[in-house]
């Protein structure tokens, strides 16, 4: 007997098939993804939900077996299955995150955020995949840094990120009325920081930015002790004052066994709009010199520039404007960044189970 | 901190965790030894707390001690998870590195008044 069958008496026919693992028949798993019936023919596409190696065969041949009883002497099974998942990153929290990257600084206003956002974009424009996190729960600014419009969603559970210039973002500020404030004790800060982590669905990037506060307090003390961070990006301006502070961060970080990638000397000097005339505000150099001395890297210098300012209030970070020398410094920034990445993740401990 | 591991090797079958460390050095520790050294404020102040831990009933057969687990803790110290149900205990690296039982670590510790 030979005939046309129709989908639906093939779709009847599959129901009495079950997954030999699962005892399951596998229609009501989801499993049938395309039926195609021809004369005397019937093609019949097969997704599995978890990766499977061998393919299973045991599957194809009762799906064939199932089909030909209703009379189709040709009958195609395909099966596939879902890729399987990328490998896993050092952390559990965010499986899929090759390096995480703190940028920080002892004191306040030196730029830490700016900073941060630039080198994310200058990092996305090389073509890696980039998230920025903003630890900083207290004076959340990324958002307004990346022209934020977007919010979060909840989506299966989990937030899903906004994402700006090719960012994934995720920050307080999304949670908060603009004129409210964070008054919150150690353990609140200590929840938030896991749960940005965590229950964000930052998926796979190749670099998590995190700006953090300045000092030495809690949060850094969190996410230090939640992840194995790549290393730490150490963010100053020139002048002694800022620098010595920058050091207590530094300790912070070396205690905790974390990489210093490197150090940014921020407003390095100042070029006059009017004469051309360089001015060091903050005298010049004094990070540079500070870094050699102390053996860390030197990632760059970005000048004190109002187009930073103006560009950062707008929400367009000036990293994207690819041909300004300002965004050249961002990017050499980030070139030299990746390259100490390189080298600290090599020393993140491999634990190996056998 | 000076001392940090290039790889943590749990053995499934095993009754050692082995420490390769980035400056060469290479620790062996038996699961008994690390379970009795944990650091962790119960067991610090308990004593010797294998004694007392719970469901541990001689009569009924002792199950072997292992480690279901280890995760790391930031990139200063080793989180354990013992198939007891402790998992308290944070090891940092420089505590891992003074428990090394190795002849070398034990005559170096012995010298210290």
């Amino acid at each position: 007997m030979s005939k046309k069958v129709s989908p639906q008496e093939v779709l009847q026919a599959l129901k009495q098939v079950e997954d030999p693992a699962l005892h399951q028949d596998i229609v009501s798993l989801g499993y049938v993804k395309d039926i195609e019936v021809g004369f005397e023919r019937a093609t019949i596409a097969i997704e599995l939900k978890a990766p499977s190696p061998s393919g299973q065969p045991d599957l194809a041949g009762s799906i064939r077996k199932a089909v030909e009883a209703l009379g189709v002497p040709n009958v195609e099974v395909e099966i596939t299955s879902p890729a399987p998942p990328p490998p896993r990153g050092p952390s559990n929290l965010i499986p899929y995150v090759k390096h995480t990257i703190a940028v920080a600084s002892g004191k306040g206003g030196v730029g830490k955020s700016t900073v941060a956002a630039n080198l994310a974009v200058a990092l996305e424009r090389q073509g890696a995949k980039v998230g920025l996190m903003d630890t900083d729960v207290y004076g959340p600014s990324i958002p307004s840094l990346m022209g934020g419009k977007q919010e979060p969603r909840v989506v299966e559970g989990k937030l899903e990120p906004p994402v700006e210039w090719g960012i994934k973002l995720i920050s307080m500020a999304y949670f908060l009325p603009e004129d409210d404030a964070v008054i919150w004790r150690g353990p609140m800060l200590h929840k938030t920081i896991q749960q940005f982590l965590g229950d964000v669905r930052w998926g796979e990037l190749d670099y998590l930015i995190m700006d953090m506060p300045p000092g030495t307090g809690d949060i850094q003390l969190s996410l230090s002790q939640t992840i194995p961070l790549t290393g730490a990006v150490i963010v100053s301006t020139p002048q002694d004052m800022a620098l010595s502070v920058a050091w207590k961060a530094i300790a912070m970080f070396k205690k905790l066994n974390i990489p210093i990638l490197g150090i940014v000397e921020n407003m390095s000097y100042y070029v006059c709009p009017h004469c051309g005339e360089r001015d060091d505000i903050f005298g010049h150099g004094g990070a540079r010199e500070a870094a050699s001395r102390l053996g860390f890297p030197f990632l760059g210098e970005i000048p004190l520039n109002p187009a930073i300012r103006i560009q950062s209030d707008g929400g367009r970070p000036i990293a994207l404007d690819g041909t300004s020398p300002l965004a050249q410094a961002y990017e050499a920034v980030a070139k030299a960044l990746v390259e100490q990445v390189k080298s600290a993740s090599e020393q993140v401990p491999q634990i190996i189970t056998e | 901190m000076a001392f940090t591991p290039k790889t943590v090797r749990l053995h499934g079958d095993g009754d050692t965790l082995i420490i390769e460390w980035s400056d060469g050095h290479r620790s062996a520790y038996s699961y008994r030894y690390l379970r009795e050294q944990c650091p962790c404020a119960t067991c610090t102040d308990a004593g010797s707390s294998l004694d007392h831990e719970p469901g541990q009933l001689p009569m009924l057969g002792v199950k072997p001690l292992k480690p279901n687990r280890a995760e790391l803790v930031g990139r200063y110290a080793l989180q354990i998870f013992w198939n007891d149900g402790h998992s308290t205990g944070i090891y940092t690296f420089e505590y891992l590195r003074e428990l090394c039982p190795c002849a070398e670590c034990e005559s170096a510790r012995d010298k210290i008044p």
